[in-house]
């Protein structure tokens, strides 16, 4: 796949958007009443849905939990119906298990764990549709579920992919260009600009990481400013429910 | 109608920490007050030195017993040597998935630790009032404690499944067949009694 695919001449990407155009998103919190907390996100074609349980007692081995802080812990899956053909395992397999753990280390980076001491608070994530970008939207539908659980946190996490189509960097990959090039995922804290998660596949020349990084960085803030925006209308929508 | 509030999401910045002191759903960093939880900013100024910024939900958010609390639990199994409860509320507000305590013999009396019989202070399904004294280690779970006058048995069911009323300390009387059964029974606070 070369390079001049990605782009065309007029700098449109294949489906249309511009190098730093994301994919649209809608989000839902609260979608799940029997939950602790719940949330729905679209990003272009990929539906993710998270779920939120706590914190609550260890369940299980009760010699995992930890003294001073609470254990995250996280499930990843994809339903059967998500790829173009039949899955058959939704959850077990190695990525799943590896998907999984990089949303713990995420989240604990982000939760104040250190207030729930031996607990344990446990975060379900799946996807309904992949189309690409499947961690990210996990992370920022998850990020959403958090606080609609009311568990705190240090600050926003909000996840989005980057690639480079020659010196041009591309955010928010879709599928068809996810063929071509280096994939850098970002899981950032937009408020201090902490990084939660980088990840980064196939070759990149360092002199480009920059570029890509910065690409990536502006994404999440961009997707920042409209989960903003879902969870103030949230707010806003409870406080109107409870007639305050 | 009450003037509107103004809306905090986790990570946006409040004030600075010389002009307020952090309350619960904020934390500090670097001199500042940042909001930890998506809900409505509150400010209560104390008498006593600088005002106290908290950010509160509409829907209480879990809370976990932390030591020194008094909590209210149901007896689900006693043994020789501890009773196996299950933490229902924490103060006074319920908890959402209840937690798993343990009291053990001596914890269950202040005085005459060695002279206690388990089975002569608690009942299957008693509701206990009791303090936490440690939130336990790699074996156990919550540890609780009724060594006070005010901790101890609230509400006991007899064989014959009526409530009991208590008469002492340490016993309690069924109103249908009159019997008396031994429990560690919590003072009645002075509001509640009836004379």
């Amino acid at each position: 796949m070369a390079a001049p695919e990605l782009l065309s001449d007029e700098g449109y990407r294949a489906d249309g958007r511009r190098p730093a155009e994301l994919r649209k998103v809608r989000a839902r919190m609260g979608v799940f009443a029997q939950a602790d907390g719940s949330a729905y996100i679209e990003q272009g074609n990929t539906k993710a849905l998270a779920v939120v349980y706590g914190p609550h007692e260890m369940r299980g081995s009760r010699s995992k939990a930890l003294p001073d802080r609470a254990l995250v812990n996280c499930q990843y899956s994809m339903a059967t119906f998500s790829t173009g053909e039949r899955r058959r395992r939704p959850h077990g397999d190695r990525q799943a298990g590896e998907l999984a753990l990089h949303l713990k280390q995420t989240f604990e980076a982000a939760i104040l764990t250190h207030l729930y001491p031996r607990s344990q608070i446990d975060i379900y994530v799946q996807i309904l549709q992949a189309d690409g970008g499947n961690y990210c939207a996990c992370v920022n539908a998850a990020t959403l579920a958090v606080m609609d659980a009311g568990i705190p946190m240090r600050d926003y996490v909000c996840a989005c992919s980057a690639g480079l189509a020659e010196d041009t960097p591309l955010a928010d990959r879709s599928p068809e260009e996810a063929a071509g090039g280096p994939r850098l995922v970002l899981a950032l804290l937009p408020a201090s600009g902490q990084i939660a998660l980088l990840q980064l596949s196939a070759r990149l020349h360092q002199e480009r990481l920059e570029a890509a990084l910065e690409a990536a960085g502006q994404a999440c803030r961009a997707l920042h400013a409209v989960l903003d925006r879902v969870v103030r209308d949230r707010l806003r929508e409870v406080t109107a429910l409870l007639g305050d | 109608m009450a003037p509107p509030a103004r809306y905090c999401v986790p990570g946006e910045r409040l004030c600075s920490a010389e002009e307020a002191t952090a309350g619960s759903g904020t934390y500090t960093r670097h001199g500042f007050i940042f909001s930890s939880l998506a809900g409505c900013l509150e400010k209560r100024s104390e008498d006593s030195g600088l005002p106290v910024v908290s950010v509160v939900r509409d829907a209480e958010s879990q809370l976990l017993p932390d030591v020194g609390a008094v909590v209210t639990c149901k007896v689900c199994s006693i043994n020789s040597r501890f009773a196996k409860v299950h933490i229902l509320y924490v103060g006074s507000t319920p908890l959402k998935s209840t937690f798993r305590g343990t009291i053990r013999r001596e914890d269950i009396r202040a005085t005459e630790k060695d002279k206690v019989e388990v089975y002569k202070s608690f009942r299957p399904g008693d509701i206990v009032l009791a303090k936490v004294i440690s939130l336990g280690d790699a074996q156990s779970n919550y540890l609780l404690s009724t060594a006070e006058n005010e901790l101890g048995v609230v509400v006991a069911r007899s064989e014959a499944g009526v409530q009991m009323v208590p008469i002492s300390w340490c016993e309690m009387q069924c109103p249908r067949t009159h019997t008396k059964d031994f429990r560690k029974v919590a003072r009645v606070q002075p509001q509640f009694l009836q004379t």
